[in-house]
């Protein structure tokens, strides 16, 4: 016995089945297709010498709700637990998609079938009177409640300690302690001073967001924490905490990719994150380009900086034009005034020859520095400059190449939605112009809340507990932290 | 019951009652992220013992190398608070003298780039440091026997047991650096000319 998800291809196999299982009230040809190819419907065989029983679980995206659209079993294989096995796979699937309960109909004359769900822990909540037609039979209205799994998780990768907790898709809490305005003076973010303010922050922190959850840490069934990519020093803070934590509750812990957390954010907006996406990441440490068709198990790097990140560039852009740290609020502010074609700054690794090494690949170290030639040489050569010009001008540089580079990913590989993450997403331009173009080109683009796009602990929660409802085993204890971890390992063993 | 973390050389974690029931110790100057969870789970089973035992944290806050030390310190901090139970903050070097008998002591321990920690004991009371300084230095410090400090769980939970029996306070849970981090501001630098 083989289960797989049915494709139209099924179709045939499928009616069959339905004819022979729903005599008077099956559905049509046309109904059933149609109810296969919704993308939001899970429909699965059973196979044995060709199909003997499927059953299909409709989920509206961001509804927290599933159904139970239909089951058939064919006559010869009944009495072998095969109903049982295919509602289990279902469920499997709802709590998965983070649903919180599932829904079904069932004919009232229907017994086996309706102590079937009641063994499942389906409780009846109403009948539909002479809901099947023709036979004039009422419908039992049945439903499962799923508990998802309250989850605390961890982000302290880079300056920001994030102490997030949900439940399931759920946000609940999404406290943030920033060591920002200490790295301000030294114009970037410093390792030392980053891990030392995590250790001081973390506790208050956690603090927070349990008084913002308004739950018990007892309460907590697991722990996530993002062990990289990051600065070492810093990851090392939040790991050691998340596993005093695991160990004093005796709860399973999670050690996550700080980077798909970014992706798996926008699923705390509305529910659910809609795949394939491609992901654009840019801040002051990463700026990277993401194709991901499965938040936990397929997410390819397309391509990232291979020198300064964005929000690096807009520090020492900043920093040229005589700005205070952090940069890119102040940039975004003085480019306000400026004209953004004034200065012709270049586009770094967009030349036809970088296409094949670097198609995805981004670099602002050149950008900088022509910036800052140009300030320069106009200092020398005793002539004043136009910041907003100047700012506007690099701005509209960096924007530029990082949505025409997403913009181009989207197209070469099919996919129609664009997200979003990171500090730099809080630059007005960016989001302008990825507006313009992404419906230019119709494009689905997703900008997750500015509290969910920064570092941010919930976003670590989140993707902690989309492993745990997926039924993925928790991490060993033995996990330590990854500088350099790769997009493709979402969970570290 | 208490759980004493320490990571200020290797990571080893001790469960005491009155007396050192069990330490699980990894040797390994790195790793610390690694080995703590581990280490706790290990010293709680030797000493057969669940975390719901556990009514107090007592954690080593260093001087030591810091990237280490921070991790011990953040899992102690976040048991002691994920079971609302006190922690203590303990000075490693005194937990070491607390260990040793030495008349007049000067304990040293590496401190990186060059430089040593420093404590100076009589008859077991500290009268010099905690400090930072070039080995060089140790030399001035005449009649003291000086040892090379390694501090490990058991030396920190029995120096808490001991100083919490006197009544002393133990509630500064501050990481013990000793040293600004080693950065400064920088003017940004010229591309041309």
């Amino acid at each position: 016995m083989d289960f797989r998800g049915l494709t139209v291809d099924d179709l045939s196999s499928v009616m069959e089945l339905e004819s022979s299982v729903f005599v008077s009230d099956a559905w049509s040809s046309e109904s059933m297709r149609s109810e296969i190819e919704s993308p939001n419907n899970f429909y699965l065989g059973l196979f044995e010498d060709g199909l003997i029983g499927y059953a299909g679980l409709s989920t509206i995206p961001g509804s927290f709700s599933s159904d139970i659209q239909t089951i058939a079993v064919s006559s010869a294989a009944r009495g072998r637990g095969i109903g049982r096995a295919l509602m289990q796979e279902l469920l499997r699937k709802a709590k998965a998609q983070g649903s919180e309960q599932v829904l079904l109909e069932v004919r009232i004359d229907n017994e086996v079938a309706i102590s079937l769900y009641a063994s499942l822990g389906f409780e009846r909540i109403d009948v539909r009177k002479r809901y099947y037609q023709p036979d004039n039979v009422d419908a039992v209205i049945m439903r499962l409640r799923i508990t998802q799994p309250l989850v605390l998780g961890i982000e302290s990768t880079c300056d920001e300690t994030g102490v997030g907790i949900v439940r399931g898709n759920r946000l609940l809490a999404n406290a943030l302690h920033s060591s920002m305005d200490e790295h301000s003076k030294y114009g970037g973010v410093v390792p030392e001073v980053a891990a030392r303010a995590h250790l001081e922050a973390i506790a208050p922190t956690l603090n927070k967001a349990l008084a913002e959850a308004g739950v018990q840490m007892k309460d907590i069934d697991a722990i996530a924490v993002a062990n990289g990519p990051g600065l070492a020093g810093a990851l090392m803070v939040g790991i050691g905490a998340a596993k005093g934590l695991a160990l004093a509750n005796d709860k399973p812990i999670y050690a996550v990719n700080h980077l798909i957390g970014h992706v798996g954010a926008d699923v705390l907006e509305r529910g659910y994150v809609q795949l394939p996406t491609i992901a654009l990441l840019v801040s002051g440490g990463h700026t990277s380009l993401l194709l991901v068709r499965d938040l936990l198990g397929d997410a390819v790097l397309l391509g990232e900086t291979i020198d300064d990140a964005a929000g690096e560039a807009f520090d020492k852009v900043a920093r040229v034009l005589g700005l205070p740290y952090p940069g890119g609020p102040q940039i975004d502010k003085l480019a306000a005034t400026g004209d953004p074609k004034a200065i012709r700054f270049p586009r770094g690794l967009s030349l036809p020859k970088d296409m094949e090494k670097h198609r995805y690949d981004f670099s602002f170290s050149g950008l900088k520095t022509a910036v800052a030639r140009y300030v320069e040489k106009a200092e020398a050569d005793g002539e004043t400059i136009n910041p907003a010009d100047v700012a506007a001008s690099f701005r509209e540089a960096v924007v530029d190449v990082l949505l025409t580079k997403a913009l181009n990913a989207c197209a070469e590989f099919g996919v129609d939605r664009l997200l979003l993450g990171g500090g730099v997403v809080a630059n007005a331009r960016l989001r302008e112009v990825a507006q313009q173009r992404c419906e230019a080109a119709g494009i689905e683009l997703r900008i997750p809340r500015f509290s969910l796009c920064t570092d941010n602990g919930a976003m670590i929660a989140s993707l902690g507990a989309q492993l745990v409802m997926s039924g993925h085993a928790p991490s060993s204890l033995g996990f330590g932290a990854e500088s350099t971890l790769e997009v493709t390992v979402v969970q570290s063993p | 019951m208490l759980l004493a973390i320490d990571t200020s050389a290797g990571t080893s974690v001790a469960v005491l009652n009155t007396n050192v029931l069990a330490m699980a110790t990894f040797d390994d100057p790195f790793g610390h992220a690694e080995n703590v969870g581990i280490a706790i789970a290990e010293a709680m089973t030797k000493a057969g013992v669940t975390a719901s035992e556990i009514t107090a944290v007592a954690i080593g806050r260093g001087p030591a190398p810091y990237t280490g030390l921070r991790v011990g310190m953040a899992a102690g901090l976040a048991f002691a608070q994920a079971r609302g139970i006190p922690t203590y903050g303990v000075m490693v070097l005194d937990a070491v003298a607390h260990s040793m008998s030495t008349p007049k002591l000067l304990l040293h321990a590496d401190a990186k780039r060059k430089e040593v920690f420093v404590a100076g004991y009589e008859s077991g009371v500290r009268t010099f440091g905690p400090a930072v300084m070039q080995p060089e230095e140790l030399e001035s410090f005449a009649g003291y026997e000086k040892v090379q400090a390694v501090c490990d769980a058991s030396m920190v939970g029995l120096f808490t047991l001991d100083q919490l029996a006197k009544g002393a306070d133990l509630n500064d849970l501050s990481a013990l650096y000793l040293r600004s981090p080693d950065v400064s501001p920088s003017p940004g630098k010229r591309v041309s000319g």
